[in-house]
């Protein structure tokens, strides 16, 4: 490819759906929630052992 | 969809599909468009160039990273309730001109929270948790901090009845830092996952709105308790959250205040009320669009000065963010998200709170009223119609609810100036994204 360059492409996911992400705004902004800027709970946890005591 | 757009001189393609984002040259850009119908003038295009061009684009069609069909039907909703906001109590030693919250008394009566509601709220959320392991709560007011003890032992209690059933509890606090003295500056330390601390930026904007209850500025009584609670805060997580309003569109440099002033984590929101002279309206939208770039590109200088800090709004994970499931439920509010007021009230949420028609039952009775319950957990965003042509809805969900219903009367009626502001700071996001990527590249 010659005049496009991929910035960010998806990663390809082995759960999805698994209910462990937080409910809690993370910001507690509590009006303007962006659900796309929280992480993967269980990505952290998976890259994070200790998150997961 | 696919989304294209311009940031400066930088042109950029999202594809909704696949949230894959790419950048590229104006004629690729001019062209793109043209295939999606715009009218664009494309006669400085050459035909090599025109073919070079569709190569491309083929390629990342092949490649799944364009013209992506979208998602459209949302997976099914758990019933497990994961986390509750506690309003540990129902009143404020600020007076906050702008408090959605009825400067903290919810209209209602000012009154704290009991240790025996709190606990039964607890009981409440870890017997309805289902198979969930992580459970959240979220100390809320008014100012939680009034009713420390209350916070301290449901804190106590919580651990302690998670530990019997193998859960564990994440706790959150938000405070506007009066009375966050050494000793209670400890106790969050320890035991908060993430604590939010309210402060607008630069001491005059702060004060014109955080009065308190005698009509001063409340700034020079909380600064230096925000500050040395960071320094002991470590690498725990905590955000710096401050309001704008139609009175400070130049928030770019309250950011930069409270970054100078040592907070490295920061959360700037607009204002959401309808009182005339604070409130956002459509004639603000085109200066607080330019202000998101402006901070943007004095973000990403401060960045490259290693002088960074992390805002709230421009963190987008666009490659391992939240799953698809996650992205069209959106916060979980009314069906695995509630509120718990003084008396033992539970709401869909903290905005809810008070509002009668919401009253969702009470953790004495142990049970939720599922009519109301089901129009939360029905609401996706394929519910929410505005949305469709959207190219941020995966990555907002469709906004908050209590915002579409408080503005437009309806869970899934989004409320446009919070779509517009919405959609400029993810455009930033994904600029930020790419300079990070041509940064690390050179």
């Amino acid at each position: 490819m010659n005049k496009i360059k991929t910035i960010a492409r998806p990663a390809e996911r082995k759960v999805t759906g698994c209910g462990e992400c937080r409910s809690t705004c993370q910001s507690a902004c509590k009006t303007s929630c962006t659900v796309g800027n929280q992480s993967c709970e269980r990505i952290t946890r998976e890259s994070d052992p200790e998150k997961n005591k | 969809m696919v989304h294209v757009f311009r940031y400066k001189e930088h042109y950029y393609i999202f594809d909704t599909g696949s949230s894959a984002l790419h950048e590229c040259d104006e004629k690729a850009a001019l062209l793109l468009r043209e295939k999606l119908g715009e009218d664009v003038d494309t006669a400085e295009v050459t035909p090599e160039e025109r073919r070079a061009y569709e190569e491309d684009f083929e390629e990342l069609k092949k490649a799944g990273l364009l013209f992506k069909e979208e998602v459209k039907a949302a997976p099914p909703k758990s019933d497990e309730v994961k986390a509750l906001c506690l309003h540990i109590c129902h009143d404020c030693n600020l007076r906050c001109k702008y408090c959605f919250a009825d400067e903290g008394a919810y209209h209602a009566k000012r009154e704290f929270m009991s240790l025996e509601t709190a606990k039964k709220a607890i009981d409440f959320l870890i017997e309805n948790s289902g198979n969930r392991r992580i459970l959240e709560t979220d100390f809320f007011g008014g100012e939680p901090l009034m009713n420390f003890d209350v916070v301290k032992e449901t804190v106590y209690y919580a651990k302690a009845e998670a530990a019997k059933r193998g859960k564990k509890f994440l706790f959150t606090l938000t405070t506007n830092g009066l009375l966050l003295k050494d000793d209670i500056a400890e106790f969050l330390n320890a035991e908060m996952e993430n604590v939010v601390l309210s402060l607008d930026g630069r001491k005059e904007v702060h004060d014109a709105v955080r009065k308190t209850a005698n009509g001063k500025g409340s700034f020079d009584l909380v600064i230096e308790n925000l500050k040395n609670f960071v320094k002991i805060r470590g690498n725990k997580s905590y955000y710096v959250r401050g309001t704008f309003t139609a009175k400070n569109l130049d928030f770019s440099k309250d950011v930069l205040f409270l970054a100078d002033n040592g907070f490295d984590s920061i959360s700037m929101e607009p204002v959401v009320t309808d009182i005339p002279d604070l409130a956002i309206t459509k004639k603000d939208l085109s200066a607080v669009c330019a202000e998101y770039d402006r901070l943007c590109d004095k973000y990403l200088e401060r960045e490259a000065q290693g002088k960074g800090f992390n805002f709230f709004h421009f963190n987008i994970d666009l490659e391992g963010g939240p799953c698809l499931s996650k992205r069209v439920s959106a916060c979980g509010a009314g069906n695995e998200y509630f509120s718990v007021v003084p008396n033992g009230d539970i709401y869909p949420c903290h905005q809810f709170a008070g509002d009668q028609d919401f009253r969702m039952g009470n953790v004495y009775e142990g049970k939720l009223d599922e009519t109301i319950r089901a129009k939360f957990k029905n609401s996706c965003l394929f519910k929410r119609k505005k949305c469709d042509g959207c190219f941020a809805k995966f990555i907002c969900s469709g906004g908050c609810s209590a915002n579409n219903y408080h503005f437009n009367g309806d869970i899934n009626d989004p409320y446009e100036i919070t779509c517009e502001m919405m959609k400029k700071r993810v455009e930033d996001a994904m600029h930020i994204l790419a300079e990070r990527k041509s940064r690390s590249h050179t």
